[in-house]
């Protein structure tokens, strides 16, 4: 083909216009919200709920608002909060997951409406549990509505079918399940003549963060070393600076020197984390207890018939002499913060605040957690029965609901605040009663974080170059990589890098709050 | 085509030396040529709005930068950054893996293409020359999600095929290959072998395909080998193409190649696998430490393009002709 120089110029321009409003684009989106108009980021874990769709529907009529909701995957929430507090747009209410460096910084520097003893006025706002909003804090100063999770959430599953080949029951001190690891490992409980089982399943854990509630926090606790950080002798002493914390990892390493811990704990993918116990290689995980109704679904799937006979939970476990410490949750994940470049004035914030009111009622926190009544659940004896679920529109409203909605509860979530939805399995519902039961009662043994409202400065600059040090260590010493020595050495690295500054900070704001 | 497109104004041949024809003044030149110089311009935006501009965010190494205050708000601190990455505890190492990395890639990633072109080049039956061609760059086309999964699914110490055959059937040890900071970087050369070798042959390819073919031909008249030919004749007319390239890759010797670090790194290797790489992503995007990260990021930017400078310098001096 011909091509003149005319119609090369006319593309040259068509294509060099097209570049540059690629370059200055979207510039006018997400600008100042009408007031009838309430902008929100939330987390998402499917997908994104169509705003025509009944539930959206139903929370703009209890809002009494239309909603702009951005819904971010789960995933990359973290990035995107960080992007979107570096840009101009960020939208009246906020799902904030946790007190990260860039939101602290953030919020120091004003980007967010303190909420401290503002809340009160509304009566749905109000914190439920002083605790827990304490916790959610940064250093008193309250920053965003938190969003409620239970107070104790760890607990231990075992195989049970394996406990019954084996004749042994549910550990409840931490040599009961040395002995369980063991028999698990040698006795040959699944009874194919091979060994080629073991006890205790740990995966790479996703952060090196080093309070992580991982299986390691949760087991040193159990030994009686701090959550996290403790009072011994009048200051707050993080949980490595504890001969407990060497009692429990020398405890863990020889589990994992005689073969009783998967090989793979430093690699394998902590998604891949039930793999292993449905599919019958390892019996034994330290987590939350919530992981039982997905363990239960996976085993199912397995074994329709059988699999309720395949689950056994225990609680937190006692130490060789009797003592019992268990480990917390933090009581909250994340919050509702409200932006002040995007909510100017008092008046306006007073009236997100109050949008954000109807929303907490009963009405709307059972409309986020369990969906529409009648719709996809009816009440029965105070539970959530589901029906017509094989209704295409129905599935549509749980998927907007489990996936979605439910992120924005601030005092109802799952297994709390909200009608329970009731197993139709015996042993499910013999499991949950259990969990209630093992919640109650390792409650009365927590082990609390005095340190958890308190932000101290250095470790939000230092703490990405901090936490490795010792989380990595403490891998390398139970791989046998490194000895006890070095693991204090490593300890001392972490003191000298500005661990030392970090715990002076915290032992200053925490006087300052006039903690106890 | 126009007639005065017909004549692209730098056409020297590889040997001449300088522009064919004498200076023209540049508005001269501009007239001339301006459809030409027309089309440069989409080029010339595209640099300047996404490479350039972007630029100007590196002022944030020079601050204490919180987002939400913005450039001009937050405050500057100078070289502090700078400081605390020279003087901290993690810049020995990242240097030491960065540069260990570089020199592994400099010796068995950059000539795998090379000796692979050559030995593809030496296939007669073109069936079979092409057949091998395609199959080896097909990994190119996977993510590096995908090779660290088969990596691990190949080295897992319990179920990997390669760790259950050394250990069962070779009598080996036990390995946790994916775990063993001694393993981490030939499992990394490894993989990119694997995944780059293939493609890269094509430039190398397209060159040799260039190579006047009376040139053999003379050549095998005057009684010369096939070894012969091919240090002669083969080598000699690739070699531009060769030092092209190693000055370009020169450029990216400290871009380790992110994501696939990132996948492979675990509590054991970490202190092997941590490049500048995944450590600004780290501090930087996870921890929100922007300033800092991009202080690291400036100084390897900056060390990069020395190593471009420094090797195109060092490539003129050895006679051949530079990128620029």
């Amino acid at each position: 083909m011909k091509t003149t120089p005319r119609r090369l110029l006319a593309g040259t321009v068509a294509l060099t216009t097209a570049l540059l409003a690629a370059a200055c684009g979207g510039d006018d989106a997400g600008r100042q919200a009408a007031s009838n108009e309430l902008t929100m980021m939330v987390p998402l874990f499917g997908t994104a709920p169509d705003p025509k769709g009944e539930v959206h529907q139903a929370v703009e009529k209890v809002v009494g608002k239309k909603l702009k909701i951005t819904w971010v995957p789960n995933a990359e929430y973290g990035d995107k909060t960080n992007v979107v507090l570096a840009s101009d747009e960020i939208p009246q209410v906020m799902v904030v997951q946790g007190k990260t460096a860039a939101f602290v910084q953030a919020a120091q520097a004003g980007a967010f409406w303190e909420l401290t003893d503002r809340l009160d006025k509304y009566p749905n706002l109000k914190a439920k549990s002083e605790q827990a909003e304490l916790n959610a804090s940064i250093n008193g100063k309250v920053f965003g509505i938190y969003r409620v999770r239970p107070l104790l959430r760890s607990a231990v599953l075992y195989r049970k079918d394996w406990l019954d080949k084996l004749d042994l029951k549910v550990p409840e001190t931490v040599d009961e399940l040395y002995e369980v690891a063991k028999a698990f490992t040698e006795k040959d409980p699944d009874g194919n003549g091979k060994k080629d089982t073991y006890g205790l399943i740990i995966p790479k854990w996703p952060t090196p963060v080093f309070c992580s509630s991982s299986p390691y926090n949760v087991i040193e606790t159990w030994f009686g070393a701090p959550n996290c950080y403790g009072d011994r002798g009048g200051r707050l002493t993080p949980t490595f600076d504890t001969e407990e914390f060497y009692t429990a990892n020398r405890w863990l390493k020889k589990m994992v020197d005689e073969g009783l811990v998967n090989p793979d704990f430093a690699t394998l993918d902590s998604a891949k984390w039930n793999d292993p116990f449905y599919q019958g290689k390892g019996g034994i995980i330290i987590d939350v207890n919530v992981r039982a109704s997905q363990m239960y679904g996976l085993l199912k799937e397995q074994d329709p018939e059988n699999y309720g006979d395949k689950l056994a939970m225990g609680g937190n476990l006692k130490r060789s002499d009797g003592q019992k410490f268990s480990q917390p949750f933090d009581g909250y994940n994340g919050f509702l913060a409200v932006s002040k470049q995007s909510v100017r004035t008092e008046a306006e914030l007073d009236d997100v605040l109050k949008a954000l009111d109807r929303l907490a009622t009963k009405e709307g926190q059972t409309l986020l957690a369990n969906g529409i009544e009648g719709r996809n659940f009816k009440l029965e004896n105070g539970f959530d029965v589901p029906v017509n679920d094989d209704d295409p529109a129905v599935k549509t409203i749980n998927n907007d609901v489990d996936f979605a909605f439910i992120q924005l509860g601030t005092w109802a979530t799952i297994g709390m605040g909200v009608y329970e939805q009731m197993p139709t399995n015996e042993a499910e519902r013999e499991n949950l009663r259990i969990r209630k039961e093992l919640v109650e009662l390792d409650l009365q043994t927590a082990v609390h974080n005095p340190a958890l409202p308190i932000v101290s400065p250095t470790y939000v600059s230092k703490g990405a170059v901090l936490d490795p040090i010792v989380s990595d260590a403490r891998v390398k010493y139970l791989a046998g990589e490194i000895t006890e020595e070095q693991l204090r050495a490593e300890v001392k690295r972490w003191h000298e890098s500005g661990g030392d500054q970090v715990v002076t900070e915290i032992n200053d704001l925490h006087a300052e709050l006039g903690g106890d | 085509m126009a007639t005065d497109l017909a004549k692209p104004p730098v056409q020297a041949a590889p040997s001449e030396p300088g522009r064919a024809s004498g200076r023209v003044p540049f508005r001269t030149a501009l007239r001339r040529y301006r459809w030409l110089y027309l089309m440069l311009v989409p080029g010339l935006v595209y640099f300047a709005v996404f490479k350039y501009l972007p630029m100007y965010g590196l002022t944030i190494a020079f601050q204490d930068f919180v987002p939400f205050l913005g450039y001009s708000g937050s405050e500057w601190v100078g070289f502090k950054h700078f400081e605390a990455l020279f003087t901290g505890p993690d810049f020995g190492r990242l240097m030491f893996n960065t540069l260990f990395l570089a020199v592994l890639t400099v010796l068995f990633v950059f000539p795998a293409p090379i000796v692979v072109a050559l030995m593809l080049n030496e296939l007669r039956v073109s069936v079979l020359k092409r057949s091998i061609q395609s199959l080896i760059y097909i990994p190119h086309f996977l993510s590096w999600a995908i090779v660290a999964s088969l990596t691990y699914l190949l080295l897992a110490v319990d179920f990997g095929v390669i760790a259950r055959f050394v250990h069962d059937l070779v009598g080996g040890p036990k390995v946790d290959y994916v775990a063993q900071p001694d393993w981490f970087r030939p499992i990394i050369i490894v993989q990119t072998l694997w995944k780059a070798t293939g493609w890269g042959t094509i430039i190398y390819l397209a060159a040799l395909a260039g190579v006047n073919p009376n040139l053999y031909e003379a050549a095998r008249m005057d009684g010369a080998g096939r070894w012969r030919q091919f240090w002669h004749i083969t080598l000699p007319t690739i070699r531009p193409t060769i030092v092209v390239m190693a000055i370009l890759t020169s450029g990216n010797l400290l871009d380790a190649s992110f994501e696939q670090i990132w996948l492979m790194t675990n509590s054991l290797n970490r202190s092997v696998a941590d490049v500048f790489d995944t450590y600004v992503y780290y501090i930087g995007i996870t921890q929100g430490a922007f300033s800092y990260s991009t202080a690291v990021g400036l100084f390897k930017g900056v060390a990069g393009a020395l190593l471009i400078f420094g090797s195109n310098w060092l490539a003129k001096r050895l006679g051949q002709r530079g990128l620029f």
